[in-house]
């Protein structure tokens, strides 16, 4: 299990989600993912797709406008 | 009992509203708006009034501009900023959005990460900016109240803003990211 | 749908950051917006009510996170359409009631109010300019004036070209109304198909488009 952290603070939508998706493609089942976010609009879109893609998904705010968004690759 | 741990406090003004939630407010607010002044929300037509009056304000003539060649636009252009609805509103969702992430403890200043962001904040700007006089209306005048208000051309807006987005996500991703 | 999901095997949460409460701040504001009301209603209840207005769109776009640009964008880019399908609904309460205040009025004889315009090629043109830059800059003129709000200091630059670019418009007016706008009809719907029909068919389209992005949304990745 390996733990791998995805900057896109300061990036505007739909750019998180798009490297979030390219990102959990090439992890192991298992591994886990923290995106770091500062856009309100990717806190909602991030979390939305990685659970209709059935990971784990956890969010926590981190700092004022500032979330970090752990997303576990479970299959 | 801290106010932050309060379920209704949470719900309401720390966490995120569902969608849905945001869409039946929106039309209700745009109904409602229709109604009290007879004209449906748009924001585009008031940036063209704050463009001019910058052009004016830096000392640039409109007069001999074909489009101001109608009296009544360039009188438009004399009421002040605070006796501007149009103005006021949009300065109002500036506003009621800096609040709403206040009173959420999440606002923040997110300063500018790279040179690629400037050049998308210029070119995207630009392009939305000549669109919605080309197209009378942004997704709120054209497309949100156009189509509500029965209009053809909301409806036209409507099927081409795909193109538009198709082309805009091909550009974002190869020259964006 | 927010059904809350445990990440296991997570490393130790990281020292936080220095957090304040903003809440004392935006009481301040709150007290500001209500004065600044006070001060437009001496002048005209209509200023009041449109920097009312202005409010309450800011506060819900903000707190919905809505966003017509990722209404019409995810779709194609990343596969979800929870924003699509909130933009389908507000449109079709939106249509019932705008239907409502134009039927009061057309049956008293007066003339139908609303957001109508000369229809053509040129909106086509317009709005595939439109759509390239909300993808571009990441919001549409609704989103980057919430976005202003929330301390983007990217969209400030947007506004501002925003802001120029239909300045930029207007001076060509000359030629997009000779090419285009001369001869352009403004096409209101009903009275050209009638106000059963039309209500009726906006709203089946509607529904249509509303299962169509339901399926799209859900559909199973290869």
């Amino acid at each position: 299990m390996v733990e791998y952290r995805l900057d896109c603070l300061g990036e505007a939508c739909p750019v998180p989600l798009l490297k979030t998706q390219k990102k959990m493609a090439e992890l192991q089942v298992g591994d886990i993912l923290v995106v770091e976010v500062d856009h309100s609009c990717a806190m909602k879109n991030v979390p939305e797709w990685a659970r209709k893609e059935g990971y784990n998904v956890e969010i926590e705010e981190t700092g004022d406008g500032e979330w970090d968004i752990y997303i576990e690759k479970t299959k | 009992m801290k106010l932050e741990n309060n379920k209704y406090f949470k719900a309401v003004v720390k966490e995120a509203w569902p969608y849905t939630v945001g869409a039946v407010l929106l039309a209700l607010l745009n109904i409602s708006l229709f109604i009290v002044t007879g004209s449906a929300w748009g924001i585009s037509g008031t940036l063209l009034n704050w463009g001019a009056k910058l052009y004016q304000a830096v000392g640039g003539q409109l007069q001999n501009w074909f489009y101001y060649s109608d009296p009544a636009r360039l009188r438009a252009l004399e009421t002040p900023f605070f006796s501007h609805g149009g103005s006021l509103m949009n300065l109002g969702i500036i506003v009621g959005a800096f609040l709403a992430s206040l009173a959420a403890s999440q606002f923040k200043i997110r300063k500018i990460k790279s040179v690629r962001q400037v050049i998308a904040a210029i070119v995207g700007g630009l392009l939305m900016g000549y669109g919605t006089r080309v197209a009378f209306g942004c997704n709120i005048g054209a497309f949100f109240s156009g189509v509500a208000s029965f209009s053809l051309h909301g409806w036209i807006y409507g099927i081409f803003i795909f193109v538009g987005a198709w082309i805009g996500s091909k550009l974002l991703v190869k020259y964006f990211m | 749908m927010e059904t809350k999901t445990v990440v296991t095997n997570r490393a130790a949460v990281r020292p936080r950051k220095k957090r304040r409460n903003q809440l004392p701040f935006a009481i301040v504001v709150f007290l500001g917006v209500i004065y600044v009301a006070y001060l437009l209603a001496g002048k005209s209840a209509g200023l009041a009510i449109s920097w009312i207005f202005g409010i309450c769109f800011g506060v819900v776009l903000q707190k919905s996170r809505f966003c017509f640009t990722a209404g019409f964008r995810d779709p194609i880019l990343t596969g979800s359409t929870s924003l699509t399908k909130a933009v389908i609904i507000a449109v079709a309460i939106a249509t019932v009631g705008f239907g409502a205040v134009q039927y009061a009025a057309a049956s008293k004889g007066g003339a139908i109010a609303g957001s109508i315009s000369p229809a053509g090629w040129h909106v086509a043109i317009g709005s595939i300019m439109f759509g390239i830059g909300m993808v571009i800059s990441g919001g549409c003129a609704s989103g980057t004036l919430m976005r202003v709000g929330e301390g983007f200091v990217m969209q400030w630059i947007t506004l501002f070209f925003f802001v120029l670019g239909t300045l930029w418009g207007v001076r060509h007016w000359a030629f997009w109304q000779r090419v285009f706008f001369d001869g352009a009809p403004r096409v209101h719907l009903p009275s050209v198909l009638g106000w059963p029909l039309a209500i009726t068919l906006q709203l089946v389209v509607l529904g249509a488009l509303y299962i169509v992005a339901d399926k799209w949304g859900n559909r199973q990745k290869d």
